[in-house]
């Protein structure tokens, strides 16, 4: 995937990049709008992520851009502005998600290929990873082509790990995911700990490898092979 | 009571009293100058009668006016002085109508008798003087207060005219929408001053309502920065595989204490939002549809803690911004469940009037007047000690009343979505 970075905070830029570049992504940035735009005029990409409070204007610009060029880019609005007007009005130009700073780079992962996925689809709804067959419409999963029943909860952390593959994801990260952030991580904590059990039992039961991995005091690792 | 009103009353009272008081000395002044007139007559007419004695050596035969009556009586006084007095006059003998009357006594000798003359005169003249005078003051209060009624009704409602116009105006301002004042042509200065004033008010004070609301969004957007870079650092650092336990243990403290601040500033700046009616969001909300999903939000909580929930819930439409109710029944319910006790209880019930939340929890009351405040929490509290007064706040700007009682050793929270008119109905009641 190759994946466009406007931020203008230096060592977010950097960390995103770092991230994002781990998993075979091509990752460029741009400090501000006037680059952005140059480098989209130059290039096309497969995402855009875009901070909408940048040194020389905002964000929208960008949005208006891609409108005006006829652009299939996906735009992943980054924002500290947590305003629904904000957030309307860049859904309605054309951004297709809209993340709250701060926020995990896993979950920021898991956005970019779920947006990516929506627009790259082209009828091809399933998402493969091993022996596991995800139906992103159906929101079924098959492993080694056998269903299994899966809750909510535990159909979203799947596919959370899955877009987070190899790396060690914060328990923090997790429940935000699972949760939003306005709810006590504490009491989370506990239940993450009862839905990744259950989750890891369905797969073992499915004769599924072994990919979660805990990670002592910190969080959990879907392996990656 | 109107300023024309206050304006005229203190008008009629100068005016009265100053009328009152210039006809009561008119009074006494006219009274006076008759009298000396009366008493010059009167010195005359002795004069006249002691010369003719003078000359005569007897008394003149009963004066031919008959406006004076003369009486003379044989004295053995041999020294009296003249005096003049009042005294009741009789127009004819043997009158019932007694007229006031004004008279003079002397001592005058004839033929070595003394005899004691009184001259009496009628004062009918000032009496009806002083009825004239009484008739023309109260002619004169009377179309005062007529005049200033007509004033008051018509000349100075014109005149009131721009101020009222301007009342309206400020009744209708709004910090947050962009109609300008406008002006009524007037030529009174005061009014002129008092519209350029409140002109200049309105701009200051939409002007710092615009540098406040970006304030509020560019503190948000650099508090957010920083803390968003902490949170990316964290989540690259723990990639790293030559991380110990050891570690692990201070990086998930650093995850906590990061994610706790970041919940802090959101819910202050929405604090700060609210306060400062920032949000004017609003949509037509089915509350009993947003209280059931809630409780099914938090069911795992509930069920965690085999909590019993039991709910009373009816149908009950408001206009209200979802985001904002979210947060206050996110709250009241997180705080129900929190405090709560193994087994615990929960109470919910939803009318049309209000919304109540009871659990089970401490045995001892907690401190209503604490309990909204900012950053007050239980000492067991993981919160940001910012939840209640959240609610609060919400409720504030919906002219929402939210209680707390401790009620049958359950903690309940009440709203009241009308609360004016609950009053009146326990009043009624009573």
């Amino acid at each position: 995937m190759k994946i466009l970075i406007v931020e203008d905070e230096q060592s977010l830029r950097e960390n995103i990049t770092t991230y994002l570049n781990s998993d075979g992504n091509v990752c460029e940035s741009s400090a501000d709008l006037e680059n952005a735009i140059l480098k989209l005029e130059d290039y096309a990409y497969d995402c855009v992520l875009l901070d909408l409070g940048l040194p020389d204007g905002e964000g929208f610009k960008v949005l208006n851009f891609l409108k005006e060029q006829m652009r299939d880019e996906a735009v992943l609005i980054i924002s500290a502005k947590n305003s629904l007007e904000d957030k309307i009005k860049g859904l309605n130009t054309g951004a297709d998600d809209y993340l709250i700073k701060p926020f995990h780079l896993a979950e920021l992962k898991a956005r970019v290929e779920a947006v990516f996925r929506r627009k790259a689809a082209n009828g091809n709804n399933n998402l493969v990873f091993n022996e596991i067959t995800i139906n992103l419409q159906g929101r079924t999963v098959e492993i080694n082509g056998k269903p299994i029943v899966l809750t909510r909860k535990e159909y979203d952390m799947l596919l959370y790990f899955i877009a987070n593959k190899g790396k060690v994801i914060s328990k923090n990260a997790i429940a935000t995911h699972l949760w939003g952030d306005e709810m006590d991580m504490n009491d989370n904590f506990y239940f993450l700990y009862t839905h990744i059990k259950n989750l890891r039992k369905k797969m073992l039961d499915a004769n599924c490898k072994d990919y979660l991995k805990s990670i002592y005091g910190i969080g959990y690792k879907f392996l990656s092979e | 009571m109107k300023l024309s009103a206050h304006y005229n009353r203190s008008n009629i009272i100068i005016t009265v009293s100053v009328l009152l008081a210039g006809a009561v000395i008119y009074y006494f002044a006219i009274n006076y100058i008759i009298q000396k007139q009366l008493d010059r007559d009167l010195t005359e007419e002795m004069e006249e009668i002691v010369s003719y004695v003078a000359s005569h050596h007897k008394f003149p035969v009963q004066p031919d006016i008959d406006e004076e009556q003369v009486t003379i009586k044989e004295t053995s006084l041999t020294n009296f002085k003249t005096v003049f007095f009042n005294v009741p006059f009789k127009k004819v003998i043997n009158d019932d109508d007694d007229n006031n009357g004004r008279a003079v006594e002397m001592l005058v000798s004839v033929n070595e008798k003394n005899y004691l003359l009184t001259i009496a005169i009628s004062r009918d003249g000032t009496e009806y003087l002083v009825q004239v005078i009484a008739t023309i003051t109260l002619i004169l209060m009377a179309g005062l207060f007529l005049v200033l009624f007509l004033t008051n009704r018509y000349v100075s409602h014109d005149l009131w005219k721009p101020f009222f116009y301007l009342l309206q105006q400020l009744k209708a301002f709004s910090v947050s929408d962009h109609t300008n004042f406008s002006y009524s042509k007037t030529n009174v200065d005061e009014f002129n001053e008092l519209e350029a004033a409140v002109l200049l008010m309105s701009s200051r004070v939409r002007k710092d309502y615009r540098t406040l609301k970006q304030f509020t969004e560019n503190a948000s957007h650099e508090m957010m920065t920083p803390l968003s870079v902490i949170t990316s650092k964290l989540d690259i650092l723990i990639q790293d595989d030559s991380l110990n336990p050891e570690h692990y243990k201070q990086l998930q403290d650093i995850y906590g204490a990061t994610s706790r601040l970041s919940r802090l500033n959101q819910s202050l700046l929405l604090l700060v939002k609210i306060e400062n009616n920032l949000i004017d969001e609003a949509e037509l909300l089915e509350l009993q549809q947003l209280v059931f999903e809630k409780k099914e939000q938090f069911q795992e909580l509930i069920t965690s803690k085999h909590i019993i929930v039991t709910a009373t819930i009816t149908q009950k439409t408001i206009t209200a911004s979802g985001h904002l109710l979210d947060i206050l029944f996110n709250n009241l319910f997180s705080n129900a469940i929190r405090h709560n006790i193994d087994s615990g209880v929960i109470n919910i019930s939803l009318t049309d009037e209000k919304f109540l939340i009871q659990n089970t929890g401490s045995l001892y009351p907690l401190n209503e007047e604490e309990l909204f405040e900012r950053f007050q929490k239980g000492k067991k509290s993981e919160g940001t000690g910012l939840g209640l007064a959240l609610v609060k706040s919400i409720c504030n700007v919906y002219n929402w009343d939210v209680s707390y009682s401790f009620i049958s050793s359950l903690h309940t929270f009440q709203i009241s979505f009308a609360p004016g008119k609950e009053s009146l109905l326990t009043f009624n009641a009573i």
